[in-house]
């Protein structure tokens, strides 16, 4: 307990001692709100961030889902119509292939 | 009280007796000649092909053998986790595994469906031409579990433009249906159903209109359902649909909107839901008789993701 004491002493020596610069510049105002700014931006930034993420996520698990075999599949189309446009300017025209009717569910 | 829906119509104006010649004239309505209109349970029909494939998750396998022309059987196995419903918002997902087996009988006038399960359930279904404008249907789903078996009879007449039903099922549900083709492409609808064992009834209506490109449904029904589709061929290989459902009981709202590609190697729907989903099914031709189907369902909202494969081989 003396010790906590005497550490108080020191603090209270200091503060007497206000005319230091560097604890004049910090306890200013302009410094304040300069220091709440930043932290209100910070905060705002990390909000951005967690949000953007999260629809960064959802955009790219549906495109991957709904786009991709959309894609896929239409790239293949497009080879097999290449493919004939080429056999028929081969070989005259060949018979058009019946379209694929799935299995009705 | 529920009110008709009819969505804007467009019928064919006779046409000016001064066209010209040359100008082929629109045809003339004909009132006493109208086509017969889609039976009632089905007039959702295309949204509901293009907007609710067979989702499913794990691995499905279905090998079906014709042993004659109008004789087939055919075997599945079915592995993968099935939801149990569980009052907490978390689903609980069991991993299941069965085998099922099933015999077709088609013919002209007499069609014959039934299912077994491993785990002791039974589907059948029948239909039969009992005349050229009758049908009897007739569907039983039996469990060994008592109180969940259930049957349903259907008695369907065809005339010129309209249809009718008759439905009688099991716990006392009775329903009646018609359907009228009032014009080319509009046909409107009504039907009535008394359930015995929950002492509801409920009455309901409905409306169709198609075109060569386009089809739009609505429906109502004292549920408290209502039920709007539309959907819209953008060309022999593509169509988009949209759907709308609402129940004013519940303050339920579900929207959704999908596409449907069949080109020549494959069938592929995508969907996504306002209630956070989406999903897609593809269904792609290996080869002859040999079908490879991927079906993937994501929902953002409740984080539950399903993914399936599968194989079908045979006619």
């Amino acid at each position: 307990m003396a010790s906590l004491g005497r550490k108080n002493q020191s603090l209270s020596r200091s503060n007497q001692s206000s005319d230091s610069i560097l604890s004049r510049v910090s306890d200013s105002s302009i410094v304040r709100k300069g220091k709440s700014a930043a932290c209100d931006a910070a905060y705002v930034a990390k909000r951005l961030m967690k949000s953007t993420g999260k629809a960064a996520w959802i955009v790219a698990t549906s495109f991957i889902v709904l786009g991709l075999p959309l894609i896929i599949e239409m790239d293949r189309e497009a080879q097999l119509n290449d493919l004939e446009l080429q056999q028929a300017s081969l070989l005259g025209t060949t018979a058009p292939q019946p379209s694929f009717m799935g299995p009705s569910s | 009280m529920a009110t008709l829906i009819t969505p804007p119509t467009a019928v064919t104006a006779p046409p000016a007796v001064g066209s010209t010649p040359a100008v082929t004239e629109p045809q003339k309505v004909d009132y006493m000649n109208l086509p017969c209109p889609i039976p009632y349970e089905e007039i959702h029909r295309e949204a509901l092909m293009s907007l609710k494939p067979e989702l499913f998750e794990g691995m499905r396998f279905d090998f079906t053998k014709g042993l004659n022309q109008k004789f087939s059987l055919s075997h599945s196995v079915i592995m993968g986790p099935t939801e149990i419903p569980s009052q907490s918002p978390e689903t609980i997902k069991i991993p299941t595994a069965h085998y099922e087996f099933g015999a077709n009988f088609i013919d002209p006038k007499l069609m014959l469906f039934g299912r077994v399960l491993t785990d002791g359930r039974l589907n059948a279904r029948l239909k039969c031409d009992l005349s050229e404008n009758l049908t009897l249907k007739g569907n039983a789903q039996l469990t060994h579990e008592p109180h969940m078996s259930h049957g349903m009879v259907n008695f369907d007449y065809k005339g010129s433009d309209y249809r009718t039903q008759f439905q009688l099922g099991n716990g006392a549900l009775f329903g009646a249906s018609y359907i009228q083709s009032v014009s080319p492409h509009l046909s409107l609808g009504g039907e009535v159903f008394w359930a015995g064992q929950h002492r509801k009834s409920g009455i309901g209506y409905a409306a169709r209109y198609n075109t060569d490109k386009m089809v739009a449904t609505g429906q109502v029904a004292s549920t408290g359902m209502v039920a709007l589709s539309y959907v819209q061929k953008v060309s022999e290989k593509v169509s988009l649909a949209s759907d709308f459902m609402y129940n004013y009981m519940s303050r339920d709202v579900t929207a959704s909107f999908g596409y449907d590609y069949i080109l020549r190697q494959c069938r592929l729907r995508g969907k996504i839901d306002s209630n956070g989903c989406v999903a897609a099914f593809l269904e792609e031709r290996l080869n002859m008789g040999l079908n490879f189907i991927l079906s993937a369902e994501i929902d953002h909202q409740k984080k539950d993701y399903k993914f399936g494969f599968g194989l079908t081989v045979g006619e």
